[in-house]
């Protein structure tokens, strides 16, 4: 869907965010809203404070500033909030559980609707995510950690569908992967664009990025440098 | 027929002992990656803890164990926020092998040296909470604080077994062990289970404690040494997996009683890191220790 026709309310307003590392500043004042329905890519070199932006959205590190999601104000440092507002990050190197089964790793994306529910129980609650990823069937029962880099990085992406995220943050998720097995992602993330789902996605690859987005953010050195970078 | 009966039953008492520490041990490690070695020291506060509440103080048995629990979960709970949290949640204290071990070696230190200086010396032991002789089957014996000690061990192993194994919570206190960042991006409080686990972990250690003291008696130096066995029996279950040192704490017992009954019992020690050295060079898979994945 073309940037023009999302004209809704703002799925994800971001204010004035900033993060430090001791006196290191990582990301300086950024500001930007995605629309409801909009896939926003945001891009530019490594180390330029893309994944450090996308980790305090998503409430994992100390930052200033404000998040919203669909309107409502999340609290800083809180990703548990975060998740329960529907903004879930599918993190760069994928930060998976290596000893626990597939079929934990992805069940446990539920926590925080199913934290009181017998395992089996909330694994029937999100089984259905398998269907967008078919050949994780086959391989339910084996540890995460023995998958190869393009299945560990499904398994990623379907712990993060199992969450029922409104807002998806994907940070660098073909990182690491083959050209072939990042195509699959790329398929897959275009299908996503195809619903109702708001994505922000970061890629320092812009030719990847502008595959599947709307629009794209530059970051360098901290700062938002080029806000509206049309696809 | 009698002898192996009796040497049965003190192998699993003895068992049941390394067992619980072990599953103690296990469990918080599998959440934490931090191994516990002050949780003899807690058993040694809930035995001479009661000890000193009902014989000297005078209050019934029932509240004594009460106010001890709560006192082991209290000193657990502030440990972990003026230590644990400020070490591992802010980052501010030393990451890798040391804080594997050394915070809660500190804690067994002060805590001995607390129950040296309050308690004294001498032996304690809390009164039995199943009082009466030994129940005897013609020549066979068992004293009954050790069918408590055995059944509080299996009791609490399958407890925990099934709690990591069947419920939610239990897979998210596995995952916070497995990805601390991983855990938090799904919404997992892993400070939370660290505390939880922790603090459940030490008022086990003290009704342990309390129900094993009557056997053999606790002075402010017990701790260590329970805390020590308990490492042996969660590295018969790679440190994860409780259900699993309490069974091994429990084989464990019974071969060290009948190589003391019918061999010697200077060699127990020897047989024990023996099974552990060759477990881990021939089969590490058993302990779970076996090769990386790619």
């Amino acid at each position: 869907m073309p940037a023009s026709a999302r004209s809704g309310p703002a799925a994800l307003e971001v204010e004035d965010v900033s993060v430090s590392y001791g006196k290191f500043v990582a990301v300086e004042s950024v500001t930007f809203s995605v629309a409801a329905g909009e896939c926003v890519a945001v891009i530019g070199p490594n180390g330029h404070g893309k994944s450090s932006m996308v980790t305090a959205v998503a409430g994992l590190v100390r930052r200033g500033g404000a998040v919203r999601v669909f309107g409502e104000t999340l609290p800083a440092g809180s990703p548990g909030a975060a998740v329960r507002a529907g903004l879930v990050l599918v993190p760069e190197r994928r930060h998976l559980y290596p000893e626990l089964t597939t079929r934990d790793n992805i069940m446990l994306g539920s926590y925080s609707r199913t934290r009181r529910l017998r395992a089996r129980q909330a694994w029937e609650d999100v089984s259905g995510v398998i269907d967008m990823f078919p050949e994780l069937a086959r391989l339910l029962d084996q540890k995460a950690g023995t998958l190869s880099g393009g299945q560990q990085q499904m398994v990623a992406l379907a712990r993060g569908m199992a969450a029922g995220p409104r807002v998806l943050l994907l940070d660098e998720p073909c990182l690491g992967l083959a050209e072939a097995v990042a195509r699959r992602v790329y398929d897959w993330l275009g299908q996503m664009t195809q619903t109702d789902m708001t994505i922000v996605l970061v890629e320092e690859n812009p030719v990847h990025a502008l595959l599947v987005a709307d629009r794209a953010l530059r970051m360098y050195k901290g700062l938002v440098d080029q806000p509206g970078v049309a696809a | 027929m009698s002898e192996f009966l009796n040497l049965l039953a003190a192998g699993l008492t003895s068992g049941a002992i390394y067992g619980i520490f072990g599953a103690c041990l296990a469990v918080w490690f599998r959440v934490c990656n931090v191994l516990n070695l002050a949780v003899g020291d807690f058993a040694m506060i809930g035995a001479i803890g009661a000890a000193q509440l009902v014989q000297i103080a005078g209050l019934p048995f029932g509240a004594g164990i009460v106010i001890v629990l709560a006192a082991a979960g209290l000193i657990a709970w502030v440990f972990d926020r003026v230590v644990l949290h400020i070490a591992f949640d802010r980052g501010a204290g030393a990451h890798g092998i040391v804080s594997v071990f050394f915070y809660t070696f500190g804690l067994s230190l002060v805590l001995e040296g607390a129950a040296r200086a309050v308690f004294g010396t001498q032996v304690y032991g809390a009164p039995a909470i199943w009082a009466g002789p030994a129940l005897a089957i013609a020549d066979f014996h068992v004293q009954r604080a050790g069918i408590l000690v055995i059944a509080l061990a299996i009791v609490s192993g399958l407890v925990l077994w099934a709690y990591l194994r069947f419920t939610v919570s239990g897979r998210a206190a596995s995952a916070c062990g497995e990805s601390v960042l991983g855990s938090r991006i799904v919404g997992i409080d892993s400070a939370r289970f660290r505390r939880r686990i922790f603090i459940v972990t030490a008022m086990l250690a003290a009704l342990f404690g309390i129900v094993e003291s009557p056997l053999s008696g606790f002075t402010y130096m017990s701790g260590p040494t329970l805390s020590l066995i308990g490492v042996v029996a969660a590295g018969f279950a790679s440190f994860r997996r409780p259900g699993r040192a309490v069974a091994a704490g429990l084989v464990i017992g019974v071969a060290e009683a009948m190589l003391g009954g019918y061999v010697s019992t200077s060699y127990n020690d020897v047989l024990l890191y023996a099974i552990l050295f060759g477990i881990i060079i021939l089969r590490p898979e058993v302990l779970g220790l076996g090769p990386e994945p790619a």
